[in-house]
């Protein structure tokens, strides 16, 4: 019995991370696979200090095996192709990856090279800046909740977090790709042609952030039922 | 031509392939849109052909193995049969961009071409495999019998007026070509009924041989460049099944047959230039790249004697070539692939190997 009361005396910690499946304890550091050069200990900050020291002592968990030191590691590229991957077949969702950057590429260095000297500097060749600023085009500002009060539920006008944004931008680019699109045309061109009208705010996925954002203005009337 | 943008290693020169020389080992040279159009309809390889399509224009870089194979060429005596030259080397070196890269030499200077693309495509995935019409053990592909003709008449369209049949060939009871007859007309025949289309190619490739060293002088003198990339599918296994679901050899098929025919040194005035293939080749391993072990016992007894060339990777001088090309075509976008450090890791993850290069700088 005192054994059980001991127990419910002292403070509660979590015992493992909580995230999904995560099976680590919470002290555990984030690898930080970036070859940054180590700075010399006069520049840093005390703060800075303790957090190297810390991360000197504590355990650190096990890398990704998608993770490189390498500066082409993009961690907006390696989150895309997690979301779609299926049957865990990573080497598929990276080969796609590759070829819709490939093909992004192709289409704007072709254009580039056959437009006059005048236009050249507007193209963007870069199929990784295509992309970036393609998902930001994508992401929603706002959302929409369901909320249930007095037995009727009411789609509520919600703030989403970075994360969420992100996810909703990613998943609707896919399902539009998966779904939309000829059957007969494979995904990296299905893919490239989504990216490249998102790029210049075109096409059906920015569509589709657009209508939320305009039911979100029109529930905008039930934005007090939300409580948190 | 451009303005050179690098100082280190000039990229682009417009120079006629008879002046390439060592000195310009490393550096590109721009095929004429219109060569590129008549001379490689189905030739080149097919992400070079993407990157012409992207680039706007096509460049071949000048190597060493293809020096060497030009450097033969000149040199050869045309009164002689013909001396066989087999580029061989690993996946990805650049043996079909130096074949290339001779037929064009060969193009410019008047030359009769004869080539196939690609051999492994004749004994695998066809189609309609027909029974021959004219020997009964014998199959025909109709299908890439026209192809090649339609090919062949695009490139050697001033030739086809010129030279004459020799003897009368007969296809069907009412079809029949004179002796004397110009060879386009052999040739639209073959086009237009495709079951005999096979035979046709059989009998064009015995006229060209029989008139090749002919005539050393005046209208009708011409020489002729045999090219054939994948050259140990003739004499390797085929893919294809006989309708009783037996493997056909490729001693059974027609065209292969031909092809092996015109392989043999017994005419003169001209040169045969091949390449070995491993990568569309049928049940042979990835990592055989020796004529021996490619063209088999049997293939490599027929071929011989020949000139082998050996092609490998790119060195130093070639990669900084390439690396600066690519730069100067707007090619490598990341920002690190265009530092130092994003150089050496090009190197470390391609080992300067010219195919993995090109598809890593596709997508950096």
């Amino acid at each position: 019995m005192a054994a059980s009361v001991r127990h419910l005396l002292k403070p509660w910690t979590p015992s493992l991370c909580l995230m999904r499946w995560s099976r680590y304890n919470p002290y555990y550091l984030d690898p930080d696979p970036s070859k940054d050069a180590r700075v010399p200990e006069s520049e840093l900050s005390p703060e800075e200090k303790e957090l190297q020291e810390l991360k000197t002592v504590s355990p650190i968990k096990a890398a990704l095996s998608s993770d490189t030191s390498s500066a082409f590691n993009d961690p907006l590229i390696s989150k895309f192709i997690n979301m779609m991957m299926h049957d865990g077949n990573k080497i598929l969702a990276r080969g796609i990856m590759t070829q819709t950057l490939e093909t992004i590429k192709r289409k704007q260095v072709e254009k580039y090279h056959k437009s006059p000297a005048a236009k050249r500097e507007e193209i963007e060749c870069n199929p990784y800046t295509v992309f970036h600023q393609a998902l930001e085009n994508c992401k929603p500002i706002i959302g929409l909740a369901s909320v249930q009060k007095g037995g009727k539920s009411y789609q509520v006008p919600v703030p989403l977090t970075d994360n969420r944004r992100r996810f909703l931008a990613m998943k609707w680019l896919i399902t539009e790709c998966r779904d939309n699109k000829h059957r007969r045309t494979h995904m990296y061109e299905k893919l490239s042609q989504e990216l490249l009208a998102a790029f210049t705010n075109e096409g059906n996925v920015v569509k589709r952030k657009h209508d939320l954002h305009k039911m979100a203005e029109a529930n905008r009337a039930y934005a007090h039922y939300r409580w948190w | 031509s451009r303005p050179p943008s690098h100082n280190i290693v000039p990229t682009s020169l417009i120079l006629c392939a008879t002046y390439h020389s060592e000195g310009h080992s490393g550096q590109y040279y721009t095929l004429p849109p219109t060569h590129i159009q008549k001379l490689f309809p189905y030739g080149l390889p097919p992400r070079f052909q993407l990157q012409i399509k992207t680039f706007n224009e096509g460049c071949v870089m000048v190597r060493p193995p293809a020096l060497e194979l030009i450097s033969y060429l000149k040199r050869a005596d045309y009164s002689k049969p013909p001396l066989r030259y087999v580029l061989y080397g690993d996946i990805g070196t650049g043996k079909t961009m130096s074949l290339c890269h001779a037929l064009h030499y060969c193009y410019s200077q008047g030359w009769l071409i004869v080539h196939v693309p690609d051999a492994h495509l004749w004994v695998k995935n066809c189609k309609e495999l027909l029974p021959s019409s004219s020997r009964p053990s014998r199959f025909d592909q109709p299908i890439q019998a026209s192809q090649w003709l339609k090919n062949f008449k695009i490139t050697n369209e001033r030739f086809l007026s010129k030279l004459k049949t020799t003897q009368r060939y007969v296809w069907t009871k009412r079809e029949s070509t004179e002796k004397g007859q110009p060879l386009g007309e052999l040739i639209d025949q073959g086009v237009n009924r495709m079951k005999s289309s096979s035979d046709v190619v059989g009998a064009v490739l015995r006229e060209l041989r029989l008139q090749a060293g002919g005539a050393t002088e005046g209208e009708g003198a011409f020489k002729l460049a045999v090219a054939v990339d994948g050259v140990n599918a003739l004499w390797g296994k085929t893919s294809l099944k006989k309708e009783d679901r037996t493997m056909c050899e490729p001693e059974e098929l027609t065209l292969i047959h031909n092809l092996r025919k015109m392989m043999k040194n017994n005419w003169s005035g001209g040169a045969i230039l091949t390449a070995l293939s491993q990568t569309g080749s049928v049940f042979k391993p990835r990592s055989a790249y020796l004529p021996s072990e490619l063209l088999g016992e049997e293939g490599f007894d027929n071929m011989e004697p020949f000139v082998p060339v050996s092609v490998s990777n790119y060195n130093e001088k070639e990669f900084e070539s390439c690396y600066l090309y690519y730069l100067d075509r707007n090619w490598l976008q990341h920002p690190h692939s265009r530092s130092e450090e994003g150089k050496k890791e090009l190197i470390f993850l391609s080992n300067k190997n010219p195919s993995i290069l090109e598809r890593l700088c596709a997508f950096l």
